[in-house]
């Protein structure tokens, strides 16, 4: 438990609330009150949507939604039910949560900008509908017996109160989501949708797991503001400024951070109020061009929000340098284990199209276990394709695939991972500034159920690659090699059995290269077969036991390297016709 | 009600789509040359319309007079619009969106179109906001004779069944069309429509070719600029202007964008149409108040369903 | 014509070419080869300008390209035929003609230079109003090479024109090349991934590996073995 809420964490939570409240006890008058009031549910509702679009990166325009419908609903079940807001909050809270995912499944379909627009409508068509439901206007009625139980107080201040009450939990949530496997997941479907689904991470579960949970704090939050102002129309909680400030808040403090939202509604909140007080009679609107300008300001000058800016004025990040001192190799602790005889992974007749073209065709090859595997070929040949469809990005046009018997055809990539197969990418989107070990610990995640064992796992493989005393450095540090090492320990955190290295190799200096080979070559040895892509041929002839060669999408040959390599149509492939035949000698 | 008296009502519905329509194309065209070329939603572009509107109110109350011109004074000054904001949308790329977009954003983190999505909206609150502070909630319109005259086009199965045609709506959906289809022929054949579809296809290659890739940015937002511009201009004689009026055509503009085939300046004109015609038609079967609720859900629909749209371009091999 | 001197290039951390020099003289056919992520890509972006340099220089007839911006330097008459070809595939095929008569050299001339091409590239006349993304491979890399001749350049670059095409159709591409050079006296920087059909036409010859130049020198200078090793690494 003190893993997801650091005693430091709840301790500043604590404190701010506390010291929020003080400050709300020493103002005189009851409109200062008020704004210190609304700052809090402001920023629960920046948290809740930093919660969904902040660490995941999906921007969601809409979250007014979520907030309109609290507000209603708690207004409506008071007004028409009776039903203290006591219990109506809650019940908004769940409200929420059934339509984020509501709202979530079919969404989570369109891409990009396709979703950013489908999210901006929801709360317009709300908006449309409550107004010609008659619902124009609502007011809360005061109670004159009993108020408390009604949630109505005299003393604003007890308002203020309960609005930190929610922030403190709220952000007791976002902590939690933030330190465990939640918050990594998403994170990881942030930085590369894909690359998180072949590390095995279920990114549609999560995706709705996350869009219920922000829905049910933003209704929360919702159903709070109606008890603070007392009455809801339809364009003060559905209205594109609230879409809008629950988008500002958290990206002008930080977004993907804990504090991000706190920090916004704190500088913001209070400086649109008091301009609205100040100048409103003659300024109307200023509110809304300090929010435009301010996600302006913040867009162009600290894209990331404050909270990094700041961090990054204090303590630069330093530049990454291009070459390292090379580690002394460890010397090879065990021989490579002979190859099985059994059949780890085979293709059979295995073809692709892309709108007519035969990127793959009628390949077929099959991997015992503890080998390692190079499949080669020129450019375009089609390496890149099978790969996509040996860990399921990619759907087969025909043939079959199967791993240890079972057959992989329509897998989607987290169960193909799942199954016991990893992969690296060739461009390495890491953490920028998480640790390494949170990086990897992401793969470790579909292998393990519990956080601990995850932690170990992640532990376990990166000593496999030799990096285990930088587990601790932020990974926007590393070099190139040690992003590659890191790469390939997240790979290894899922314990597969099958690793696929997307070309491990780019851009590497020699030294960096062979360092590389050392940690691959010893992976066979800990139970895990290996098929690699590669263009560099060098280190690939001196790893390999064996290689598969494509041309144009299809088989061209396929045996040990020094017989592959001396094959004429080999040749011809890569150096050109002419040349093979000229330099037939070989 | 009878069948012919709903024919009636139908047939007036279809011509109110039309008209309608057609300046919502106008309207789409804009967005598309923003949308399609630089792949950039301009969450501002209502905004746009909103000060052509506000222009082209101030010029022929104050500047025009109604003497000079007649008649045609609300569409000069409509004209007067476009200008104004080609150099205004010009000026907004140049300083604020430009960096977000193309080889400058290399710097930025992942979120590059994330950033310009909420550029935009930030520049759109700043619209609304501001022209709230300088004009007031008040709505204005232009009214002039035109407004309130109509075309009696009798409808030949009953006596004493007829449509109604606006007149100033008529003009504006006329002119709607001119413009969107002069806007069609610069893209598809002058040089710099070719330089501008060049470079939204394939930037690098259009670089190479020694195309200024952030210049063709910067024409084609001001040409939707303008564009918004205009329609609004065109608008303002039959919808009222306030400063939020942008909010209620934002989602209008996309419906019909996204139903044209992102990228396709004719599809979004197309698109336009189909929107227009959804809207007013739905008013035989809805309440009036949820008319825009019908273009959401139909926007979203569409979205779910089918979003490269009704024209969406596919030049792959077959 | 043009001078590459000690150029560094970083791509997204990963050091592409490691201070690499060359030079290509008026009327020169010269080409660069090696294998696959050697950097050879990377080195044309650079010229072109859409990479940025890390360090050295690049001289264009003694102007310093790397003071004028990529959208430039097509204009001061280098022509660069991208890896992949990527010609505006919802243009037709005339139209990306047009556009490669973008800088003024190019459109003062088009007529004429539509009749070159069109010589050269019979299938490009037929399928003029033709959408270019529909066309096959073989006729987009002509496509792309019209489109480059299009601008009247005096410096011509071409990015592995024989990449992902058949044999019958890249001895095609390299013969219209090898008569662009001999005929009209173009100066041309070839990379190919094809050594011999590379090789075959050029006075000298670069060989890159990992973003370094091995070797160089006039084509019967370089080593079969060195070569093949580069490629093979046997």
């Amino acid at each position: 438990m003190a893993r997801l809420l650091p005693p430091l964490t709840l301790l500043l939570i604590a404190a701010f609330c506390l010291a929020w409240l003080a400050l709300g006890w020493v103002v005189p008058n009851r409109y200062y009150q008020l704004l210190l009031t609304l700052v809090p549910i402001w920023a629960v509702l920046g948290v809740s949507w930093n919660l969904f679009s902040g660490y995941s990166g999906l921007v969601s325009f809409g979250h007014a939604a979520f907030f309109g419908l609290g507000a209603y609903t708690v207004t409506l079940l008071l007004v028409r039910f009776g039903l203290t807001p006591w219990f109506g909050i809650p019940v908004a809270a769940v409200l929420g949560a059934v339509a984020g995912l509501a709202i979530g499944a079919p969404t989570f379909r369109l891409r990009g900008i396709y979703f950013a627009l489908a999210m901006l409508a929801y709360p317009l068509v709300l908006t449309y509908l409550f107004d010609w439901m008659g619902l124009q206007e609502v007011s809360i009625p005061l109670q004159r017996e009993h108020a408390a139980w009604f949630m109505q107080f005299q003393d604003p201040r007890a308002y203020l109160a309960i609005a930190l009450g929610l922030l403190a939990v709220s952000l007791a949530i976002s902590s939690a989501v933030e330190n465990s496997r939640f918050g990594l997941s998403l994170l990881a479907i942030k930085q590369n949708e894909l690359a998180a689904e072949a590390a095995g991470v279920d990114t549609r579960a999560w995706k709705l797991r996350a869009i219920a949970l922000s829905g049910t704090i933003a209704a929360a939050a919702g159903g709070l503001y109606a008890m603070v102002l007392l009455v809801v129309t339809p364009a003060s909680v559905f209205g594109l400024v609230v879409s809008a400030e629950a988008v500002i808040l958290p990206m002008f403090g930080g977004a993907g951070t804990l504090w991000g939202p706190v920090i916004g509604a704190a500088i913001l909140v209070p400086l649109a109020e008091t301009l609205r007080a100040e100048f409103g009679t003659f300024l109307p609107g200023i509110h809304g061009v300090l929010y435009g300008l301010a996600i302006i300001l913040v867009i162009l000058l600290a894209p990331e929000g404050l909270y990094w800016k700041i961090r990054d004025l204090r303590a630069p990040r330093q530049a990454r340098a291009e070459t390292t001192p090379a580690q002394a190799p460890r010397p090879d602790p065990a021989p490579r284990p002979p190859i099985g005889d059994g059949t780890l992974l085979e293709v059979r007749g295995l073809g692709r199209n892309f709108g007519g073209v035969a990127a793959v065709q009628n390949v077929s090859f099959r991997v015992p276990p503890g080998e390692i595997l190079g499949i080669i070929g020129p450019n375009g040949a089609g390496k890149t394709t099978l790969f996509n469809m040996l860990n399921g990005i990619v759907a087969p046009s025909a043939g079959d695939l199967r791993f240890e018997g079972r057959s992989l055809v329509g897998l989607r990539p987290n169960a193909i991972c799942r199954l016991g197969i990893g992969r690296t990418f060739q461009v390495v989107r890491a953490f920028a500034r998480m640790t390494i070990l949170e990086n990897v610990l992401v793969g470790a995640f579909v292998a393990h159920a519990t956080d601990a064992e995850a932690r170990q796992a992640a532990r376990r493989a990166l000593a496999q690659v030799g990096l285990e005393d930088k587990a601790q450095a932020i990974a926007g540090d590393l070099t190139t090699r040690e992003l590659r090492l890191m790469e390939l320990a997240r790979a290894l955190a899922s314990g597969p059995r099958l690793l696929l290295l997307d070309e491990p190799l780019a851009g590497l200096g020699a030294a960096e290269t062979e360092e590389l080979i050392a940690v691959v070559r010893r992976l066979p040895a800990a139970g895990v077969t290996i098929v690699i892509i590669e263009h560099t041929m060098h280190a690939m002839v001196g790893l390999v036991d064996r290689f598969v060669v494509l041309d144009q999408g299809r088989l061209l040959a396929e045996g040990p390297p020094a017989q592959v390599t001396r094959q004429p149509e080999v040749i011809e492939a890569y150096l050109g016709r002419k040349w093979a035949l000229a330099h037939a000698a070989g | 009600m009878s069948a012919a008296a709903f024919i009636e009502q139908a047939a007036q519905a279809l011509t109110a789509g039309i008209l309608v329509g057609c300046v919502y194309g106008l309207l789409c065209v804009g967005l598309a040359f923003i949308f399609g070329i630089m792949r950039v939603i301009n969450f501002a572009q209502g905004d746009f319309m909103m000060v052509g509107m506000y222009l082209a109110f101030f010029l022929t109350t104050n500047v025009l007079g109604t003497t000079l011109l007649g008649d045609a004074t609300p569409f000069v000054a409509a004209a007067l619009t476009i200008p104004v904001l080609f150099v205004l949308g010009g000026a907004l790329h140049r300083l604020v969106i430009a960096r977000t977009t193309g080889l400058r954003a290399v710097g930025l983190s992942a979120e590059g179109h994330q950033a310009q999505l909420i550029l935009t909206l930030g520049i759109a609150l700043v619209l609304q906001n501001g022209a709230l502070i300088l004009l007031g909630t008040s709505p204005h319109t232009v009214l002039t004779p035109l407004s309130s005259s109509a075309w009696e086009v009798p409808l030949l199965y009953a006596a004493f069944r007829a449509v109604f045609v606006n007149q100033a709506r008529a003009i504006a959906a006329l002119l709607s069309v001119v413009v969107a289809f002069a806007l069609f022929r610069l893209v598809s054949s002058t040089r710099l429509g070719k330089s501008l579809r060049a470079a939204a296809d394939n930037p690098e290659a259009a670089t190479y070719m020694g195309i200024d890739v952030d210049r063709a940015h910067r024409i084609a937002f001001a040409i939707g600029t303008a564009v918004a511009g205009l329609a609004g201009g065109l608008i303002v004689a039959y919808y009222p202007v306030q400063p939020f009026v942008g909010v209620d055509f934002i989602i209008i503009m996309y419906a019909g964008v996204v139903l044209g085939g992102m990228g396709s300046i004719s599809g979004a004109f197309w698109g336009g149409i189909v929107i227009g015609l959804v809207q007013q038609l739905s008013t035989l079967v809805m309440p009036l108040q949820l008319q825009n609720a019908a273009i959401f859900a139909a926007f979203v629909l569409i979205l779910l369903f089918r979003p490269q749209g009704l024209f969406g371009r596919n030049v792959e091999r077959a | 014509m043009l001078r590459v001197e000690g150029l560094s290039v970083a791509y997204g951390g990963l050091a592409a070419l490691r201070e690499v020099s060359l030079e290509v003289r008026a009327g020169e056919f010269i080409a660069v080869v090696g294998p696959n992520g050697a950097g050879k890509t990377t080195l044309f972006k650079a010229i072109s300008g859409t990479v940025p340099a890390r360090a050295g220089r690049i001289l264009f007839e003694d102007q310093d390209l790397l003071a004028r911006p990529a959208a430039a330097r097509a204009h001061l008459g280098i022509a660069h035929v991208p890896e992949g070809r990527r010609v505006f595939a919802s243009l037709s095929v005339l139209e990306n003609l047009e556009m490669g008569a973008w800088p003024e050299a190019g459109r003062a001339a088009f007529a004429q230079s539509l009749e070159r091409i069109y010589a050269l590239f019979p299938i490009l006349a037929e399928r003029r109003a033709q959408f270019a993304g529909t066309l096959s491979g073989g006729q987009q890399q002509m496509l792309a090479i019209g489109r480059a001749l299009a601008s009247r350049p005096r410096l011509l670059m071409l990015d592995e024109p024989s990449m992902g095409l058949s044999p019958v159709m890249a001895d095609t591409i390299f013969d219209a090349i090898r008569e662009l050079h001999r005929t009209d006296g173009m100066t041309i920087l070839l990379v190919e991934q094809r050594v011999a059909e590379a090789l075959d036409a050029c006075d000298r010859g670069y060989v890159l590996e990992t973003g370094r130049i091995v070797l160089d020198g006039p084509v019967g200078e370089l080593s079969a073995d060195r070569l093949r090793q580069a490629y093979l690494g046997v």
